[in-house]
């Protein structure tokens, strides 16, 4: 075993579609729904330790996910970067890989995409017909994704020609990559029009602005990205002979490498891909939210990823679930603040961190069932 | 020769956070479990030890406040193995995936603590200050170097530290031998809680005098990055540690320093130079690979 | 489960309009009637604030910001609601919450929420905003700005005449234009008291967590006092603590910032650099329940003590006669446009 590689329990090989291995897997998904419901009871009970009645928490979060078309949409706005990173981690995960610089991939991909729509701007000025549109939207995609492919690239190579140990260097990135992207952001291409450390805005036709029908928030079809990325992720992992050998490393680079397969070229794949699609929420945030780069724009995107991808037990539909599931909670809870006395939006932590810990709690229900 | 000897200071003060947490991750992954969760252990005690030793000054109006911080101090040890045991429950007992247990705990703590702290200090901020005489200052770095030699020993010589190096490397053997692996899993785990709760608690009641949101700030994980730099052996955990301090007392004297022409290098690149001196140094590293202990990961 | 036993619950067989019942409930009916009668009347204004992200008890920025509506809530009876961002995106929803909920007063606390504060007032034309340190115009946003930089200046003089070594320092949280605005009027303070002045600066961090980091303020504040600086201003957030610490361990002095920190370590903390804040909010409250608030841009600045350095007991010790002399003086002077302190944010690289 290669060094300090962290082996993660890999899920069975898919079996034929037999009725058996069917209702295994409806088993599968009973009890990870169960597990969700017992996760999120456990975290209500706790706001009762400050003082506040469980059920009316749950209402306020519920009505602050889903209650009206604006809440609605924001649960989606904050899903999408969620559900994106989830993908990035999972990507890297299904190879063996633990990618915890989503962070800093998405930021160097924000930046990029910036500083693309920018120079844009500087040569094409403002009035583009709907060609020089999409060619400036594809040209900003093509320097975000980029940028976060370079930045997973990195990991990738070192962890495959030298041995190292990409939770390291993934972190390391993420710090080099903050500092780096507010030094170019604060003195190449900052906002003439503002004191706040952020870039010139980008050219505006290149914005996707929001859905009319999303009632006042960000929610633009920039964000289409999101569910896109969840198909092509799924279509590469499960579907192509790359896919299949991502997950042969994952499972175990030994027996792929005897296999024929090249682990370390599979490794530096996965890791660029991983950053790739982390990239996307960079490009989200600059095309389809806030048309700058502004420094420390992400509230731990790349971090909350790893949860997400980790709840979804890193198969792109369960990042998806899990990712929507996240960004409920995060909205639903911005309200706690104003509702309730005691209780704030730090709640969302907590609920996440119970329903994560209930859903690998499945020993528990080998356990009580052998007790029996 | 002055700036020599400040710049140590400033090395041991800021590594010693970083070295209590390394060697609790030490034994609990020479044991076989896998520990990402430092960070929230770290967390926890940070919290906890401002808070009890406000409580013990505060409740005893004033008159126990010397007591109060080693008081305070080893409660925070004892707080972050408490919440140790929950991930020890899930990890060894319930053979839950320990990179996903990990990131929970770490999550629950985010979320916890906050919660905790508005509850009783009306704040998701900061807690209240600690007098200057409840603070620390010698203690926690005298303590981590004692401790790094001492489990050095401890490992190599003794038996029941020998356990530790089988119940990472081959639980079988160590099971077939009498002696329990998942015992020995969950002293390492508690320990690793009850380091990682004194390295918080130096970052709070040592290096600063309150918890502040979020001050933790990835040490947990730079724990972690020297863990497995120092290949999983105590004294060469302690100087990664040591490295990582020594790097982060220099960016500091570094940020103004004019290098090319008649700018100052922007501090944003001196505060990467850490950062990038570590990735280095791991790239080039060459034989004397540790490898990681055989077992880690596995539940048993 | 003994609260659950029969004998505690009401008895719903009996008529529920029996005397003492209906007695009662009359005098709930009116007494609630009375509460409605007089809330009607009184129909307090409903404020809310939004903090920065360092919350209310980051002892300087917020802090400021909350004693100012503490203030209003306790002279002007206003109805006080505040919370706490803790990313930029929430920023929006949290004013647009209070909007909906018919809050009279909004007020965004720091220029991160300009954005949110120019896409949310559009949409809510009968209420009032107010936001803290950035200018956005719309006809019911009053812009609270403050020339940090004059302040600043006054206290790098005060630093500079202090100073026994002939080295000062300042430390900034994050290295923004904001913060570099304040860096500038204190080295300019500095260098006019003492021509000869060395000044060291540091940051703390790039992110976010810079506001929120004493223990790394604390490093580098212990770095400059070993180098031999004996003053330093830091303008921090929250993270300024750990200047305070260092200053108490290493009995040097240090400058506080927006509130007035000379209670913090009283004796070593020379002055503060006060940003009013308070006095700005307080008085955005009060024009509004007076019912003549007015949009556009309010500058609080050395003319009418909107910036200035903070003098107490806690530090009329350090702070001599001398000094507060050739201090005032330079305000005057400032005031009077003989001097003119440089702004960071208007000077073109």
């Amino acid at each position: 075993m290669a060094d300090g590689e962290i082996k993660l329990n890999s899920s069975p090989p898919r079996s034929h579609r037999s009725r058996y291995s069917v209702s295994l897997k409806i088993q599968a998904l009973l009890r990870s729904i169960v597990s969700v419901v017992v996760g999120l009871s456990l975290g209500l009970l706790v706001t009762a330790v400050a003082g506040e009645n469980p059920i009316r928490v749950l209402g306020i979060l519920a009505k602050g996910s889903f209650g009206s078309v604006y809440d609605f949409s924001m649960t989606l706005f904050y899903s999408a970067p969620l559900v994106l990173s989830g993908l990035s981690v999972a990507m890297a995960f299904q190879c063996g890989l633990f990618n915890i610089g989503a962070e800093g991939q998405l930021t160097a991909s924000a930046l990029a995409a910036a500083a693309a729509g920018i120079a844009w701007k500087q040569s094409f000025g403002l009035n583009l017909g709907w060609v020089g549109q999409s060619t400036g939207v594809l040209f900003c995609l093509f320097a975000g994704f980029l940028a976060g492919a370079f930045v997973g690239w990195i990991p990738g190579i070192l962890k495959a020609k030298r041995q190292s140990h990409e939770v390291i260097n993934t972190i390391m990135l993420n710090f080099i990559v903050t500092s780096f992207t507010s030094w170019v952001a604060l003195y190449w291409l900052k906002n003439p029009d503002s004191q706040n450390p952020e870039t010139a805005e980008i050219s505006r036709a290149l914005f996707f602005a929001p859905a009319a029908w999303a009632g006042g928030a960000p929610l633009s079809y920039a964000l289409l990205l999101a569910p896109i990325a969840v198909f092509v992720v799924w279509w590469v992992i499960f579907r192509t002979r790359l896919g299949f050998e991502i997950r042969a490393v994952g499972a175990n680079p030994d027996a792929a490498r005897a296999g024929g397969i090249s682990v370390e070229r599979t490794q530096i794949i996965a890791m660029t891909l991983a950053g790739a699609i982390a990239a996307s929420v960079g490009v989200i945030e600059v095309l389809g939210n806030s048309a700058k780069f502004k420094v420390g724009f992400s509230p731990g995107f790349g971090f909350t990823g790893i949860a997400v991808a980790l709840l979804g037990r890193n198969h792109p539909v369960g990042v998806l679930a899990s990712g929507l599931l996240f960004g409920a909670l995060h909205k639903g809870s911005g309200d706690l603040d104003f509702e309730t006395e005691n209780v704030t939006r730090d709640l969302a932590q907590i609920l996440q961190a119970l329903v994560i810990l209930s859903v690998c709690a499945e020993g528990l229900w080998r356990w009580i069932k052998w007790k029996r | 020769m002055e700036t020599l000897i400040t710049i140590l200071e400033s090395t041991l003060r800021v590594s010693t956070p970083l070295i209590f947490a390394a060697l609790g991750g030490l034994l609990s992954e020479r044991a076989g479990v896998v520990n990402i969760a430092l960070e929230g252990f770290m967390s926890i005690g940070a919290f906890a030890g401002v808070a009890i030793a406000l409580f013990i000054s505060g409740s005893s109006n004033g008159s126990m406040i010397g007591v109060s911080s080693y008081l305070g101090f080893f409660l925070a040890g004892v707080a972050g193995a408490v919440f140790a045991s929950f991930y020890a429950l899930m990890v060894i007992k319930f053979r839950a995936d320990q990179i996903v247990s990990g990131t929970a705990m770490n999550m629950l703590a985010l979320g916890l603590i906050p919660f905790l702290n508005k509850i009783w200090y009306s704040s998701t901020g900061n807690t209240p200050s600690l007098e200057m005489s409840s603070r620390l200052v010698l203690l926690p770095t005298v303590l981590a170097v004692v401790l790094t030699f001492i489990l050095q020993w401890w490992l190599k010589k003794t038996p029941s530290g020998l356990w530790w190096e089988f119940a990472g490397e081959k639980p079988e053997a160590l099971e077939a031998s009498g002696v329990s692996v998942r015992a020995v899993r969950w002293v390492g785990v508690l320990m690793s809680g009850f380091l990682a709760g004194l390295g918080g608690a130096t970052l709070s009641m040592c290096l600063s005098s309150s918890y502040s949101r979020g001050m933790v700030a990835g040490r947990g994980f730079m724990a972690l990055a020297a863990l497995i730099f120092g290949g999983w052996r105590p004294i060469p955990v302690t100087l990664a540690c040591l490295l990582f301090g020594l790097v982060e007392a220099l960016q500091i004297r570094l940020q103004g320093v004019i290098a090319f022409g008649t700018e100052p290098v922007p501090v944003q690149f001196i505060q990467m130079i850490p950062y990038v001196a570590t990735m280095v140094i791991l790239a080039i590293q060459i034989s004397k690979k540790r490898q990681a202990p055989r077992s880690l990961g596995l539940p048993f | 489960m003994e609260h659950f036993s029969s004998k505690n619950l009401p008895n719903l067989t009996q008529n529920p309009f029996r005397p003492q019942l209906r007695l009662k409930l009359a005098v709930l009916a009116s007494f609630t009637l009375l509460l409605a009668i007089t809330s009607y009347a009184n129909a307090a204004l409903k404020v809310g604030i939004v903090f920065d992200r360092g919350g209310k008890d980051d002892k300087s920025f917020n802090a400021s910001a909350y004693k100012g509506v503490l203030e209003a809530e306790k002279q002007l009876k206003i109805e006080l609601k505040y919370v706490e961002a803790q990313d930029d995106n929430a920023f929006e929803s949290l004013l647009r919450a209070f909007a909906k909920k018919k809050f009279d007063l909004i007020i965004g606390v720091g220029m991160s929420q300009a954005e949110a504060i120019k896409k949310v007032a559009p949409q809510f034309p009968e209420a009032h905003f107010a936001i803290v340190d950035a200018e956005v115009a719309a006809p019911n946003v009053r812009s609270l700005l403050f020339e940090e930089h004059e302040g600043s200046y006054l206290v790098g003089a005060i630093a500079a005449l202090t100073s026994k070594t002939g080295k000062v320092g300042f430390i900034g949280g994050v290295d923004c234009p904001l913060i570099r605005r304040f860096e500038l009027g204190y080295k300019e303070g500095a260098k006019k008291a003492n021509p000869k002045v060395e000044i060291s600066s540091n940051f703390v961090g790039v992110t976010s967590e810079a506001w929120n980091n004493p223990p790394k303020a604390k490093e580098l504040a212990i770095a400059q006092y070993q180098s031999g600086v004996d003053v330093i201003f830091a303008a921090a957030g929250a993270s300024g603590s750990g200047l305070f610490d260092a200053a108490e361990e290493k009995k040097k002095f240090a400058i506080g910032v927006d509130s007035n920190q000379n209670w913090v370590k009283p004796g070593l903390i020379l002055t503060s650099m006060l940003k009013r804040v308070d006095e700005a909010v307080f008085l955005t409250c009060k024009d509004a329940v007076e019912g003549h608030f007015t949009p556009g841009i309010v500058r609080y600045g050395l003319p009418n003590n909107g910036v200035g350095y903070a003098l107490d007991e806690n530090n009329k010790k350090v702070l001599t006669a001398d000094v507060i002399k050739k201090v005032e003086a330079l305000k005057s002077d400032i005031i009077a446009k003989k001097i003119v302190v440089s702004d960071f944010y208007t000077i073109k690289k």
